[in-house]
């Protein structure tokens, strides 16, 4: 549906022959959402209103699973007592006034091209629902499982494509699923490890003792076996889109490597780090490089509570130089987004750094900080995102939304209009029920470029 | 606009810039005169009509604009109270009644977010400015008592043809009264089907059977036309006849003027009948029993073999474990193995599903002890309880009623709420108990819901009133247990519902059979509430025993069973048709050798083939629907182990024969039957013929080679085919 300024509206932004247009329940007011909310944000001036929506053409999400500690990563505290501010120290970044941690050096060289929203806000604090808001914009409901941001995505992107629309590396949280849009927006997982030599995708490769040729005959036994069957049955022959897909995939060397990570220049690989999150992204790179519109890079162990400095910092005891998260997390975010800049994909490209919740402002008795969702910082870059700003500000001691609080809602209808995906439009659950992409959301508008 | 509404609009303007109130309390009606509009029963179905009080506006929980009036009418005592009370009486001007609020903003003198849906000129809008003329009163209590749409079913003979509805109402039983133009009805496809809301006519559009529903203050009833699907009609009356199933069917594809595809044969039928009642292919002993055997009650025999069978009640746990959505709790395996073997006992018994119900709904005790405990303990808590009885046992969507009353059905708020009462005294914990207190909010009142059996009446607060609700649900006039547990008997047999979907029973959701679903309610409940009854009653009707093939004239036909529906078998039991065809059999981690998928009735145990072919997750009632496919599904099935390692496995069926010398004949034959219960048709087998030829164009060993691959090319595209996959 569209919006026309001036034409009838209803009071939900519908006109009357759009109404007359859905018809049937419609008309008794059965399934009609409340438009208002990103309606209003829309009618704002400049960005992406001007446009309609969002232009970028892919999304990267590096879910930094378990929730990152904010007062460590890029909201610090230097003022705060010394249980709040922690154990390491902020630094300048490239943008003048803003500071982040220490341990995010090569990021904020690059504070320049990155949005930090240092005021997202939740009521929801333990792992699971929480990470299904923040990944679906959407609070957990016990009858209805709310797709995600790659599934919708993947469920509004039409055409056939050789490369699947929502790839998962290397696993997903099922809350990063499909939801009630079913098996063919589910996320394709590529399991293993792309640190690994050996790294292989599930089921990408033939089958031992099989190749192109064994499996181009099967197809070809399978559609004539079809066939025989349509001719005794009467009906019309049935297409199989996702075999056709499989098909393509499988026997594309071209799609195959993608892939393949062995394909990159050993400094190209360097600079991503060697560990499992930085050549997740850059397989992510590769991917949304050959079109492919949504990558949710998975990164597990932000649960940190305890050893802050061990988990987050060190990576393990003795280290001389830190491997833990936060400086894996820097060498790979900075490489990808330097590197998305450099190939000119970075204003076409989506990246989003975030987990589920923030942590505790004070230190607990194990030197780690627990679940804390009532303010917790979200970071973006690229894909229509106006970098080198922070949006809001955390109170004195990280505990709460100090200005301009922003909720997982209006996180969710933001990126789906950077995605050009209309928050408004309606998916349909399999039993027919009508369910808006966003419900609530209201547009950050200042983060749009 | 006219001049005159410019005046009205004008003036109103200084009335609001005033910001004086324009209406005290409202004075009673004049005594003399015609009685004034009646509020409740004349000025809601005016609100209804404009759609003011939709979801989408000010029927919204929150309202709109700061308006709120209640979903489609249901509540007029609040609606009045907003409209002549709120704002102190602000929305309504007695002293000039057009230039009311509620009437300004509809019609458009006022700028009003929703659009002019009210016509100034029109009657509804004159029944508002009368009524508030009239001082605005409430009216005396008045009470519709019976409301019809006339006709409530027509068949009509040509596309294009219109004919009128007429709506009729009685108040307290009072003389019938025209209320057409105060009715809201909607047809389920206005592209087969136009009503238009000025006229009151209905236009077929398209042939088939179209319904609508009309809506009058809380009533709603369904209405259907029909255009033949045919030209000519068809007589049906030397078709055989098992029963009232094959009455109704016939009767309809007679309006319908559709004919019937010929009978199954043995070998179509044996497969379909294996699939629904034992969720297997049959094995190739029986297959060779039945086809030999010349009597004609083999049909019936066999499917009271079937309903005897272990397997039958193997898979049927499996089938109603997924109705009560059982499943494992986190840290808990035991319950549900409990709960399993509770639930195969109770089939095995034969034990009367009214029997059933009320165990599953009065149970208590130790889950891992009492099978049916586990019923509580899949509820996460008393609301979610109540939505799950009226899923399994009411066929209903009650939960549409959590936050205003349901639109499209009978169920009020205090339905809801009141059904979540009776479960609210329970402990959930691995030991199930009553407590002594235990309540939850109606949210309608912000009090203490009142236990209640939803549309029926209110129970004792203090009492546990579990009992009682089980009598009223498995008493034999009820309405709802038995039409929807023959409704998913049927669909577990045809492939769709008499209504769809099976868990969404409302008058407004009308059957494609209403008589035939009222038949198999009565006959099930006359045979005791006997699943096996109702089952071998469908499995031996002749509408059961029709080829899926279709004819030019009914390929069109997909509700009406003029032939039988392919359609997709479950994950579990795909898992065991390959196990069986490929004679490698899946190893379940933490099972018994030897069990089959169809025996894992606990959706989270381990099952990797389960999962690639996309098992229901019950973390809602999967009603037949499963996810199954999407990509990986498709690669895994290419490139993955779950096919392609029991074709290769050295001693499964494809290698033992062929290390045992059997002809490409032989083994291709051999699969067909295993597969499909058919051997291959001559240009299938031709087609293999070629195609092995082709394959082994090869000298000595690597012939040997050339020639295994393509059988396993073979098995392989066998396994993956549509006749395969698909029941029909």
């Amino acid at each position: 549906m569209t919006f026309m300024n001036g034409a009838s509206h209803r009071c939900d932004g519908v006109t009357r022959r759009d109404m007359l247009r859905a018809g049937g329940l419609a008309a008794l007011g059965f399934g009609l959402f409340d438009r208002l909310g990103a309606r209003a944000a829309l009618a704002g001036q400049g960005g992406a209103s001007a446009r309609g929506f969002g232009t970028a053409k892919s999304c990267i999400l590096l879910w930094l699973d378990g929730g990152p500690s904010h007062l460590e990563t890029f909201d610090p505290k230097p003022a705060a007592p010394s249980e709040v501010r922690g154990p390491f120290a902020p630094i300048a970044t490239s943008v003048p006034g803003v500071q982040i941690c220490e341990l995010l050096p090569k990021t904020a060289g690059l504070a320049h091209e990155i949005a930090i929203i240092r005021s997202m806000t939740s009521p929801l604090g333990e792992h699971g629902i929480a990470n299904a808001y923040l990944l679906t914009g959407y609070k957990p409901s016990p009858v209805l499982e709310y797709p995600s941001y790659g599934a919708v995505v993947a469920h509004v992107r039409d055409g056939p494509r050789v490369l699947p629309p929502y790839v998962a590396i290397p696993e997903f949280r099922a809350t990063a699923g499909a939801g009630f849009l079913g098996a063919a927006a589910r996320p394709f997982a590529t399991g293993g490890d792309p640190a690994k030599a050996d790294f292989r995708v599930r089921d990408l490769d033939f089958y031992p003792g099989t190749g192109a040729a064994r499996v181009e005959r099967r197809r070809a036994f399978l559609s004539q076996l079809d066939r025989f069957q349509q001719s005794v049955e009467g009906s019309p022959p049935v297409a199989d889109p996702e075999f056709e897909q499989a098909y393509r995939l499988v026997t594309s060397p071209k799609a195959k490597q993608a892939f393949d990570l062995s394909d990159e220049e050993a400094k190209v690989r360097a600079r991503y780090g060697p560990r499992t999150l930085g050549q997740s992204c850059l397989l992510a790179r590769r991917l949304v490089e050959r079109g492919v519109p949504f990558v949710n890079v998975v990164n597990n162990g932000w649960d940190t509570h305890e050893q802050l400095v061990l988990r987050l910092r060190d990576g393990y005891s003795g280290a001389q130089v830190g491997v833990g998260l936060i400086p894996t997390f820097d060498l790979a975010f900075a490489a990808l987004v330097g590197d998305l800049k450099e190939r000119g994909l970075l204003d076409e490209t989506l990246v989003i750094a975030m987990g589920e919740f923030g942590r505790t402002p004070k230190l607990n008795t194990n030197g780690g900080r627990d679940h804390w969702p009532r303010v917790f910082s979200v970071v973006l870059a690229g894909g229509g995102v106006r970098g080198g700003q922070v949006i809001g500000a955390s109170d004195r001691d990280g505990e709460g939304p100090h200005e301009r609080p922003v909720t997982p809602a209006d996180l969710a209808t933001t990126i789906y209009t950077l995605l050009g995906v209309d928050p408004d439009r309606e998916l349909h659950t399999a039993d027919g029920r009508p369910v808006p992409v966003n419900q609530g959301g209201k547009l950050i508008q200042e983060l749009l470029v | 606009m006219s001049a005159a509404s410019f005046l009205v609009a004008a003036s109103l303007l200084v009335a609001v810039a005033l910001d004086s109130p324009t209406a005290a309390a409202p004075a009673a009606a004049p005594a003399t005169g015609p009685a004034p509009p009646h509020f409740d029963t004349e000025i809601v179905p005016v609100l209804t009509r404009a759609g003011c009080n939709a979801g989408a506006c000010h029927g919204a929980a929150k309202g709109r604009g700061g308006f709120r009036l209640s979903l489609l009418g249901g509540d007029a005592a609040a609606d009045y109270a907003a409209i002549v009370q709120e704002r102190e009486g602000r929305r309504i001007n007695l002293a000039w009644p057009e230039a009311s609020l509620v009437l300004a903003k509809p019609t458009g003198l006022l700028d009003h977010g929703g659009d002019v849906p009210l016509d100034a000129d029109g009657a509804g809008a004159k029944r508002l400015v009368d009524w508030i003329a009239a001082g605005a009163p409430r009216g005396p209590p008045r009470r519709l008592t019976q409301f019809e749409v006339n006709p409530p079913a027509a068949v009509v003979l040509h596309a294009g043809a219109t004919l009128p509805l007429r709506a009729i109402a009685r108040f307290d039983n009072g003389p019938a009264q025209d209320v057409t133009a105060w009715t809201v009805i909607t047809a389920a496809d206005p592209s087969a089907l136009a009503i238009d809301a000025s006229s009151h006519r209905a236009t077929v559009l398209r042939r088939g059977q179209h319904t609508a529903i009309a809506r009058f203050l809380d009533r709603v009833v369904p209405l259907s036309v029909t255009l033949p699907l045919a030209d000519e009609p068809v007589d049906h009356a030397s078709q055989p006849r098992a029963g009232f199933v094959d009455d109704e069917i016939l009767a309809t594809l007679t309006t319908l003027r559709l004919p019937v595809s010929p009978p199954a044969d043995d070998r179509a039928f044996f497969r379909r009948v294996w699939l629904d009642l034992a969720g297997r292919l049959p094995p190739l002993n029986e297959l060779a029993t039945f086809l030999a055997d010349p009597a004609s009650d083999k049909r019936a025999r066999a499917i009271d073999r079937l309903l005897a069978s272990d397997a039958f009640v193997e898979y049927w746990t499996l089938r109603l474990g997924r109705l009560l959505r059982a499943a494992s709790l986190p840290g808990d395996a035991t319950g549900v193995e409990i709960y399993r073997r509770w639930l195969a006992d109770q089939i095995a018994g034969g034990v009367s599903f009214d029997e059933v119900a009320r165990q599953l709904l009065t149970a208590t005790g130790d889950s891992h002890r009492v099978g049916p405990a586990n019923f509580v303990r899949t509820a996460t808590d008393a609301r979610d309880h109540a939505e799950l009885v009226g899923h399994v046992f009411l066929g209903s969507r009650i939960q549409c009623a959590n936050c205003h009353n349901h639109p499209l059905d009978r169920w009020t708020q205090d339905d809801y709420h009141g059904l979540a009462a009776v479960f609210a005294r329970l402990e959930r914990g691995r030991v199930v108990t009553v407590a002594a207190r235990g309540a939850v909010t109606n949210l309608r009142t912000a009090e203490p819901a009142v236990p209640r059996i939803p549309g029926n009446r209110d129970l004792d607060p203090n009492a546990d009133n579990r009992a009682a609700f089980a009598a009223w649900l498995t008493a034999a006039e009820n309405p709802y247990f038995a039409r929807a547990t023959v409704n998913r008997l049927w669909q577990a047999l045809f492939g769709r519902g008499l209504v769809e979907p099976a868990d969404d029973l409302r008058a407004t959701n009308p059957a494609t059979h209403p008589e035939l679903l009222d038949r198999l309610a009565a006959d099930f409940v006359a045979s005791g509430f006997d699943l096996r009854h109702t089952l071998r009653q469908l499995a031996n009707s002749e509408t059961y025993r029709r080829s899926a093939t279709a004819l030019p004239a009914n390929a069109v036909d997909d509700r009406f069973y003029s032939r039988a529906y392919a359609r997709p078998v479950e994950p579990e039991v795909a898992a065991d048709m390959i196990a069986d065809v490929t004679g490698v059999a899946d190893q379940f981690a933490q099972q018994p050798p030897g069990t089959r998928a169809v025996a894992l009735f606990d959706p989270h145990a381990p099952a990797p083939a389960l999962d690639v072919l996309g098992r229901c997750s019950r973390v809602s009632s999967c009603d037949g629907g499963t996810a199954v496919g999407g990509l990986p599904a498709k690669l895994h099935l290419l490139n993955g182990e779950l096919v392609n390692g029991k074709i290769a496995a050295a001693d499964g069926r494809l290698h033992r024969l062929v290390d045992a010398g059997a002809s490409d004949e032989a083994i291709i034959a051999e699969f067909y039957v295993r597969a499909l219960v058919r051997g291959p048709s001559e240009a299938e087998r031709k087609f293999w013929q070629d195609a092995a030829a082709a394959a082994v164009a090869q000298p000595d060993e690597a012939a040997t080679r050339a020639r295994a691959q393509f059988l396993e090319d073979f098995v392989w595209s066998l396994l993956n085919s549509r006749e395969f996959r698909m029941n029909r």
